[in-house]
């Protein structure tokens, strides 16, 4: 369990958390995806995966919750040291200009999708941010390259390239 | 502190033992300090071997352990006895500013320049142009052009750029088409024989440069390569059938998009400067007789005078690579002067072997080895005894201390049977356009002919270079 890099998926609604899981299926290789219900619940989601060594690389979070909204939810994670890095998209329907303001300006939102979402719009959201996580945490890039933007991954090889040996 | 594996714990101890048992037994043959000698020798190649630490860490420790242990100024021979003359101390650290260090120092420098104005991907664009768009000719371009620039870059910073070339393109091929297969090798392969064609294309090079410095034999930047840029060119021509043959492409044509500019800012245009004369000034040595070392010194001052190059440029310099070829030069000096080499070289029975047969068997060993090891790690280790073997005359008439060098060196490079086996290799892999038994076939290949032409080459072609 430990080193990895996860998915946690924030969404209420069963069948919409289904149908998102579904279309994440195969990252699930390289980066398992965990779920929550609630703001609540993905705290001690992200508080577990933290403790148990590994990091999280992408949230998806939907606005509506029952309790702290997704926005708030992230604002929070973007405050804390071990969540900072982590990407933080937005997948929803229902936030408003205001939310979404407060979003990007507090919570460093770094992709908005708006619902319904397509497969591969979603798939290329994820990979393009993951790519990002990967590359600014200076984790060992030659992993990734099958699983997301290769040819990003090659070129920010080039910048501190592993060398001859 | 990182947690160990089996094996890792296995070299750790195995490497102590080894380092201490020298100590307690005594050796018909050997004196004191070739006692000594083995231990470290023994030590070294099992860490290089297993990596309970790292390769460069490994070099270090080498050269600590050499002037602890072997030095004028270390803890055992204060006055030099009767069978050891012991080197000072600054012997072996002194191999981290050897002529070959510094030219490597300079390689670097104008590398990291090129890769930051984008000189390496302007150049693979301009060169690509007259290749037209037919597959087979397409990968013939990409192997000449990454073979080329690998010559004067790092084998892995070239194969991370030409694979930000060629992944766009393998994208848009047909997944059943072999054509992806064939693009993907042809890479990483055409990086690791294009780094044996100057002195500062890839580490082992510079182990062999170096230690034959040692012995008094300088080779100048332009003579490596009229040693070995014939052999490159055969192989990359073979390569490039074998990857056609294996790989057929099914598609008709495909589209290079390599639109971009050159920089034309006045650091970019002055770097250009730089790259062309330090260059023409390397290969053209036997005309003006200045030494290599002191001509990479240019690109070193230039750049940094004028701030082409910063200080957090500098910092990213891959020193490790520095350390890694200078504990190799060092380990090559005690093994020589204690007179572990030549015992080593006496206890094995060499008069059964022909000339022949030694350089097939060195070439086999380095590649062989060199698949599963480092490459530097691999010259390190098989040159000095090469170097004992000539020097000692025990090879006979045939065998050329220059020859039998420049086969290790050349045939540590000739390795790609696996993704372990170079950096490049590994890269290619990790895009998972590949398999690595589509890799173990080609590369196993390659490794055959390759043994092949080094041979041939050390009978025919490099005895006329060098008389």
């Amino acid at each position: 369990m430990e080193n990895q890099i996860f998915i946690l998926v924030v969404e209420d609604e069963l069948e919409v958390m289904d149908a998102l899981v579904n279309d994440l299926e195969e990252f699930e290789t390289h980066f398992p995806i965990e779920t929550a219900n609630s703001a609540a619940e993905a705290e001690q989601v992200v508080e577990h995966i933290i403790d148990s060594g590994s990091t999280v690389g992408l949230i998806l979070c939907d606005h509506v919750l029952p309790g702290k909204n997704g926005v708030d939810l992230l604002i929070e994670l973007q405050n804390e040291n071990k969540t900072k890095d982590s990407r933080k998209v937005l997948v929803t329907g229902q936030a408003g200009l205001e939310d979404t303001v407060q979003a990007v300006n507090k919570a460093h939102l770094n992709h908005y999708i708006a619902k319904p979402w397509s497969k591969e719009g979603l798939h290329d959201v994820v990979i393009q941010q993951l790519t990002d996580y990967v590359i600014n945490r200076k984790l060992n890039l030659l992993s990734y390259m099958s699983i997301l933007d290769a040819e990003r991954l090659a070129e920010s090889l080039r910048d501190n390239p592993l060398t001859d040996h | 502190m990182t947690t160990f594996t089996k094996k890792q714990w296995i070299g750790l101890v195995l490497g102590l033992i080894g380092l201490i048992a020298p100590f307690f037994f005594n050796i018909e043959g050997l004196s004191e300090a070739g006692h000594i000698g083995l231990g470290i020798f023994f030590l070294a190649a099992v860490f290089w071997m297993l990596e309970p630490v790292p390769i460069y860490a490994t070099s270090v420790l080498v050269i600590f352990l050499q002037i602890l242990l072997l030095s004028k100024e270390g803890l055992i021979f204060g006055t030099p006895t009767d069978f050891y003359n012991p080197d000072s101390y600054t012997a072996f650290i002194g191999t981290l500013a050897s002529p070959i260090i510094i030219l490597f120092l300079g390689g670097f420098v104008l590398a990291d320049a090129a890769v930051k104005y984008n000189l390496d991907r302007n150049l693979t664009r301009i060169l690509l142009k007259p290749f037209g768009d037919k597959p087979k000719y397409i990968v013939l371009g990409l192997m000449v052009v990454t073979a080329l620039l690998s010559a004067f870059m790092s084998n892995t910073a070239t194969t991370a750029m030409m694979m930000t070339v060629i992944l766009p393109i393998i994208a848009r091929i047909d997944k059943s088409d072999p054509l992806r297969i064939g693009l993907a090798l042809s890479i990483p392969f055409a990086a690791n024989i294009g780094g044996m064609a100057t002195p500062i294309g890839t580490p082992p090079n510079a182990v062999v440069i170096g230690t034959l410095s040692n012995q008094g034999i300088n080779i100048p930047f332009g003579d490596w390569m009229v040693l070995a840029t014939p052999l490159v060119i055969i192989v990359l021509f073979l390569t490039w059938l074998l990857l056609l043959f294996m790989f057929k492409p099914s598609t008709e044509s495909i589209q290079l998009d390599m639109s971009g500019r050159f920089n034309t800012s006045g650091n970019a245009v002055l770097l250009y400067l730089v790259f062309a004369v330090t260059v023409l000034l390397w290969v053209s040595e036997s005309l003006h007789g200045m030494k290599s070392a002191i001509i990479a010194l240019i690109p070193v001052v230039v750049l940094s005078v004028t701030k082409v190059i910063t200080k957090e440029d500098i910092r990213k310099l891959p020193w490790e690579v520095l350390w890694l070829v200078a504990g190799g030069i060092s380990l090559g000096i005690s093994m020589k002067n204690t007179g572990l080499a030549e015992w080593i070289v006496t206890s094995i029975e060499w008069t059964s072997f022909g000339t022949i047969a030694m350089i097939v068997a060195f070439s086999a060993v380095a590649i062989i080895m060199s698949n599963f090891l480092s490459n530097t790690v691999t010259a390190t280790l098989l040159i000095p005894l090469a170097v004992s073997l000539a020097t000692s005359g025990i090879a006979g008439e045939g065998f050329n201390l220059i020859i039998i060098s420049v086969v290790i060196g050349m045939s540590a490079s000739l390795a790609m049977v696996l993704p372990i086996s170079t950096p490049p290799n590994a890269i290619a892999i990790s895009t998972g356009a590949l398999e690595t038994k589509n890799m173990a076939k080609a590369g196993v290949v390659i490794g055959v002919f390759g043994i092949a032409l080094v041979t041939l080459y050390a009978i025919f072609y490099w005895p006329i270079m060098l008389n």
